[in-house]
């Protein structure tokens, strides 16, 4: 078949789409979504400004926007599809195909590169025999490389499932977090301390319940272990 | 290393007796009631309870006081404020960027971690001096756990009534909303951060017109970065000559240093701006690791051109000293990089950085930034011919100043400035390349001999 006789369009519309993923029965919101979105919608002077928020609430309820989800929010805020679509398809965290169950984004921007961020990467790899951007066959992990993520001071660091970080990566501390993850168990939301706090305070400034886990910036050593 | 403390050169003074005020040494100071016990809000208080302190007072305390956007820019804020239009009829609003996705950077997420309520109180006096209708705090979506922080100390402040309507009993009203992205660096561009906030894709806008005119739902809007608005209540509480006395004389205020990389200990430390980088280096970070030699730094995220250890010698961190060195304050994310560091590596990654970040919105950047990749990719496998040199900085050329916004300026700079300034790695893997290498097709950096 030659190059140039393209049998299907490059962007699948849910009206081209033959098998949608989601049914009809299951594409509405609920009466507490429904309220939701009028918080929404009351935040900003326009209610196509909610798209954002909408997505994300559908990225919750159905784990990534295929076309039909896509149009459900178009609809829910009377915009039309191809703008919710260009939306959707313009920011790196709306999944537009099924993710595994944990989507592991490492960093490997530039200091997380030179701190090892390829290292964990590489390894992750290995462990879940799979390669960046492809899913595992039993559907638990999907492993990403993904540029900064503003946590150059404790890298090389990942971010699981667009949630909580994992900061200070080591080989071991990979392997703990799979284990923990495999049984479903998120990690927490965890405080890097400053340094100069453990200098003049003696560790980390917040007692609350969420920031149990915290821990000092160490010096790291040359090569990741 | 010798001591440089109150030394000339260092012109943040005595360094090492300054005692924090972004991030004051205080537990729990992220929790409103501790911040009030710390005398928070009081300066919100003195602005809106004081009979003749004008709106028009607050932007002339903040000109006065030196205050420049922390942001990367570098712009005057009192400057930026003054170019909003006389109030009308029309809503006015603000956008607080902590959209933070500049490489290297990660001061803006500390403060919202720690102290975010001095950037709620910055937000509300910016707000009372711009006759502000409401603030948008554009969160980047990573920081999904701080969104969720911040909403909460949020929800408290319109409890108390010092957000939204009658704000402390007095007739300025004002609303706070955090919105959330969800993954673009090119947010952090203020147009483009106002066309997200619309629910658009976040393509720049064409300036002009500016935001001062025609921002948000085509209403007049400011857009500051959430460290600039965490230092307006210390201008107000302290004064803008305490402001304008502290650190570098043309580039004041303390500032949070986020210092990545090489060094013993990493992380975010607060002091006045104009510190000696080999201070930061050596004294405040405990070193390079390993006891590795110093090699290059990229001093304010990665648009920021690298300086290398030897061009970093007497320089402070401020926009003055850094420009004369050859580079630019930027965000003061450094990175420090050590001997073994492979700057083809670096730009490398950089390059692929900025290929998979461009909106896609102009040509030059969209189809430059990826043959920059290119480029730089095929000479770092060892495929690379020396006049591709040539090739890189003539690519350069065509993206700079070609372009809606500086996206393509940002991604030109770290290229060209590595290449100058590190030209020997990559002649050396050009040389070592599979291809044969002719001597005539290169002649250095001001070389504009097309390659045969």
């Amino acid at each position: 078949m030659s190059q140039f006789d393209i049998q299907r369009p490059v962007v699948e519309l849910p009206d081209q789409d033959p098998d949608p993923v989601f049914s009809d029965d299951e594409l509405v919101w609920t009466e507490e979504e429904k309220e939701q979105i009028e918080q929404y919608k009351a935040k900003y002077p326009e209610p196509d400004a909610a798209i954002m928020s909408v997505l994300w609430m559908a990225q919750e309820k159905f784990g990534f926007l295929p076309p039909e989800v896509i149009q459900l929010c178009a609809d829910t805020l009377d915009m039309p599809f191809s703008k919710a679509y260009g939306v959707a398809t313009f920011y790196t965290q709306y999944y537009k195909e099924e993710q595994g169950k944990f989507v592991l984004d490492v960093c490997t921007c530039f200091t997380c590169q030179f701190t090892g961020g390829y290292d964990i990467l590489h390894y992750l790899e290995e462990q879940l025999d799979i390669h960046a951007g492809e899913t595992t066959d039993d559907g638990m992990f999907t492993l990403q490389e993904v540029e900064c993520l503003g946590c150059c001071g404790s890298a090389p660091m990942m971010q699981v499932t667009n949630g909580p970080y994992v900061h200070n990566l080591t080989k071991g501390k990979v392997d703990e977090l799979l284990e923990n993850l495999k049984k479903g168990e998120l990690p927490r939301f965890t405080s890097v301390t400053l340094p100069q706090d453990e200098d003049e305070m003696g560790g980390n400034r917040r007692s609350d319940a969420e920031t149990t886990d915290t821990y000092k910036t160490q010096p790291r050593s040359k090569t990741i272990k | 290393m010798e001591a440089t403390n109150g030394s000339p050169t260092s012109k943040a003074g005595d360094w090492r007796s300054y005692e924090r005020v972004l991030l004051p040494p205080v537990r729990d100071l992220h929790k409103l009631e501790v911040y009030k016990d710390e005398g928070g809000y009081e300066s919100l208080r003195k602005v809106l309870n004081t009979k003749n302190i004008e709106p028009g007072d607050v932007t002339n305390a903040v000109k006065e006081s030196g205050l420049r956007g922390r942001g990367g820019a570098g712009f005057s804020t009192g400057m930026k404020w003054s170019f909003m239009p006389e109030p009308d009829d029309r809503p006015r609003y603000l956008a607080c960027n902590a959209d933070e996705s500049e490489p290297g950077t990660f001061k803006d997420r500390q403060l919202m971690e720690y102290n975010p309520h001095l950037m709620f109180e910055g937000i509300l006096i910016a707000g009372y001096a711009m006759s502000i209708d409401a603030c948008y705090v554009y969160v980047r979506g990573e920081y999904a756990d701080w969104i969720k922080h911040m909403e909460k100390e949020l929800e408290k402040l319109y409890e108390q009534n010092l957000v939204g309507d009658n704000i402390l009993g007095t007739d300025f009203s004002m609303d706070i909303v955090i919105h959330k992205g969800a993954g673009a660096y090119i947010c952090g561009e203020e147009t483009s951060l106002l066309n997200s906030l619309e629910g658009k894709r976040g393509y720049p806008r064409y300036k002009p017109p500016f935001p001062a005119q025609v921002g948000a739902w085509s209403q007049p809007t400011t857009i500051n970065n959430v460290e600039t608005l965490a230092c307006v209540p210390l201008v107000i509480e302290k004064g803008a000559d305490w402001f304008a006395n502290t650190g570098a004389e043309k580039h004041p205020g303390p500032v949070l240093y986020g210092i990545s990389g090489h060094v013993n200990r990493p992380g975010v430390y607060e002091y006045p701006t104009g510190m000696l980088i080999s201070d930061l280096i050596e004294e405040v970070c405990g070193g390079m690791r390993d006891g590795k030699k110093f090699k290059a730094l990229v001093p304010g995220g990665s648009s920021t051109p690298p300086l290398r250890a030897d061009q970093c010698d007497g320089v402070t961190m401020d926009a003055e000293s850094l420009r004369e060195a050859g580079s630019m304050m930027g965000t003061a994310g450094m990175l420090v990089l050590d001997e073994d560091t492979d700057m083809v590596s670096y730009l490398r990654r950089v390059t692929h950085f900025y290929s998979h970040e461009s909106c896609g919105q102009c040509t030059p950047c969209r189809e430059g930034t990826g043959w920059l990749e290119n480029i730089v990719t095929r000479i770092d496998e060892g495929e690379g011919q020396m006049r591709d040199l040539d090739l890189l900085l003539d690519l350069c050329d065509q993206m700079e100043g070609r372009t809606i916004c500086a996206f393509a300026d940002a991604a030109a700079w770290p290229v060209q400035y590595t290449l100058k300034r590190f030209r020997d790695e990559f002649e050396a893997k050009c040389k070592a390349s599979v291809h044969p290498v002719s001597s005539k097709t290169s002649s250095g950096i001001e070389s504009a001999a097309p390659a045969t």
